[in-house]
């Protein structure tokens, strides 16, 4: 279980993770999803007590990530995005190593226990330096599964591996999730969906949205739109399309046109084929607009932004008033 | 205490299994060798007064060269690696990560200081040196040389470069190691009374001042072992507040 509130982390002037607060519950994975430099590594790295937290507060498997870091760290298990090892060690020597720090028992039993969870039982005896990637990866991922951790921090795990080992990893990680509370970051919206029970959506260190990748769906409504493509100019199209007594509104997105029907619960598609046939065109592809996390986030960002530019507008007495406090 | 051992097992290992450490040692050793025999055939079958410390004080001078290379590595490449985020992760005071770094380099030290008393069996066969002397001299090169270690490895901590590392290391110790000569310097200014508190002080502060004139002569006085044990807390708490503040920084 991790529980944040208002976790603030500044460097200097700049603050990278500006108050959050959400909760990871075990037997679920919890998808921590945000573009580059969003403040994912930096929270994940408050939550391992790697960096201290400039204000609030996180408990993680029951203890205080600040005040009790050491007994935070015994219940935790942490691969850093970049997957430091030591490549001159063997796997099997290297999890040794990190199992005899820990003070884990029966620590070869131990070891080759977790690397055959990550099917790597047969490379144990190669150095580091000879994996590839994708097994460097495994390697970092057994080693914070040595000790049975509560929760597993993991960030960006499928970065940089191949499409066969990003699988591979996200069933891996489902299945950990089952066991334990598994924090898990990625950029790819899509993986979030396919592996998260529940997911974090931050931005410029702001938790802009959170809750079941379902209920995140719902949370835009999208009336019941569809997406429509013809094979002959879409200028020529729109017309017809707009002037549909089942279609409210009309635009052209991209090479297709997005078609919003009056009432949002009809399905508009059956009048939009027959209108398309009438006209002797060929109807290329109809279909709903579903909404993806993809869609979401950028949905999401674009009312952060906008948020933000209303509030700049407002800014320069804001920033009379800290200089004075800060003359 | 399992962490520091596992941390020094680990690096024992390293620095026996690193073809730079044999290097070091080969090149150390082939030095002394080469002197050594010059310095005690040039006595026409005397054996000159000064062959008994020749290995012990020139090993404690080369410290300057041979303490930044042994340490540049230690925490300079776990930070560059990444390594020392994972390993600040795990139940681990950064105190046993470094006390664990720092007793392995020491360790491996010892074993290069023990090769050089082949020297002192030499001239027990030629001679009868003074074997009480032989220990303090000893005593006080492995003492010296824990102090210099802990001293460079404060540069690894600092910097992720290990040659800057191994260049600062090498300029602290020389520092301390001429603090005698900036002392004389002190003494011979013009008003004598007002230098001599500071004189004696930055003779103090120095490492040939606790060892050239008492340990190397077969001195022991309680006050020399004292500062190499305090230089050596002294070194590794600073390093352990560098590396806590570097990654708190980050």
């Amino acid at each position: 279980m991790i529980e944040v509130q208002n976790l603030v982390k500044k460097y200097g002037p700049v603050t990278a993770v500006k108050g959050i607060s959400f909760t990871a519950q075990p037997g679920q994975v919890t998808g921590f999803l945000g573009p580059n430099g969003a403040g994912k590594t930096t929270t994940m790295r408050m939550l391992t007590g790697f960096l201290p937290p400039t204000a609030g507060k996180a408990t993680v498997a029951g203890h205080d990530v600040f005040e009790n870091s050491l007994e935070v760290r015994k219940r935790v298990g942490y691969l850093p995005e970049s997957v430091p090892l030591y490549r001159d060690m063997t796997a099997l020597a290297y999890l040794m190593y990190v199992g005899e720090i820990r003070g884990v028992a029966k620590r070869r039993d131990k070891a080759f226990e977790v690397l055959e969870r990550v099917a790597l039982a047969h490379r144990a005896d190669s150095r580091i330096r000879t994996l590839s990637k994708g097994m460097r990866q495994r390697v970092g991922l057994a080693s914070t599964l040595l000790h049975d951790p509560d929760v597993l921090i993991l960030d960006e795990p499928t970065i940089g591996l191949d499409p066969l080992q990003v699988l591979e990893l996200r069933e891996l990680v489902r299945e950990l999730g089952k066991r334990h509370t598994v924090l898990f970051s990625t950029h790819i919206l899509s993986e979030a969906e396919q592996v998260c029970d529940s997911v974090v959506i931050i931005n410029q260190g702001e938790i802009i949205a959170q809750g079941a990748p379902v209920e995140l769906r719902g949370m835009l409504e999208q009336g019941g739109r569809v997406l429509l493509r013809v094979n002959v100019p879409l200028e020529n199209a729109l017309p017809i399309i707009q002037g549909m007594s089942e279609v409210a509104h009309a635009e052209i997105s991209g090479d297709s046109i997005v078609a919003t029907p009056v009432n949002p619960t009809s399905d508009p598609r059956p009048a939009i084929a027959r209108a398309i046939v009438q006209q002797g065109w060929d109807l290329v592809e109809l279909r709903p607009l579903a909404v993806n996390l993809e869609e979401i986030f950028l949905e999401l960002t674009r009312r952060q932004a906008a948020a933000n530019g209303e509030q700049s507008e407002a800014a320069p007495d804001v920033t009379e008033t800290e200089s004075e406090v800060s003359s | 205490m399992r962490q520091i051992f596992a941390v020094y097992k680990r690096e024992i290992g390293l620095y026996f299994r690193s073809p730079v450490a044999y290097a070091i040692a080969f090149a150390l050793l082939l030095f002394f060798g080469l002197l050594f025999s010059n310095s005690i055939s040039t006595g026409n079958g005397q054996a000159p007064a000064d062959s008994v410390n020749f290995v012990p004080n020139l090993l404690t001078f080369l410290l300057f060269l041979v303490g930044p290379l042994l340490t540049m590595r230690l925490l300079a490449e776990e930070t560059r690696e990444g390594t020392l985020e994972v390993l600040m992760t795990l139940p681990m005071r950064e105190s046993q990560f470094i006390i664990g770094k720092f007793l392995a380099v020491w360790t491996y030290y010892t074993v290069v200081l023990l090769l050089t008393v082949i020297y002192h069996i030499i001239l027990t066969s030629i001679g009868t040196p003074d074997a009480g002397r032989a220990f303090t001299m000893y005593l006080g090169a492995w003492l010296y040389g824990g102090a210099v270690l802990a001293v460079t490895m404060i540069w690894s901590a600092v910097t992720e470069d290990q040659i800057v590392a191994a260049f600062l290391g090498a300029a602290t110790v020389l520092v301390l190691y001429l603090a005698e000569v900036a002392a004389s310097w002190f003494a011979n200014l013009p008003n004598q009374s007002d230098a001599s508190g500071l004189t004696n002080f930055v003779r103090e502060l120095g490492l040939q001042a606790h060892y050239e004139a008492t340990l190397l002569q077969g001195i022991i006085r309680l006050e020399d072992i004292l500062y190499f044990v305090f230089v050596i807390i002294a070194a590794l708490f600073i390093t352990t507040r560098i590396v806590e503040v570097r990654r708190w920084r980050s």
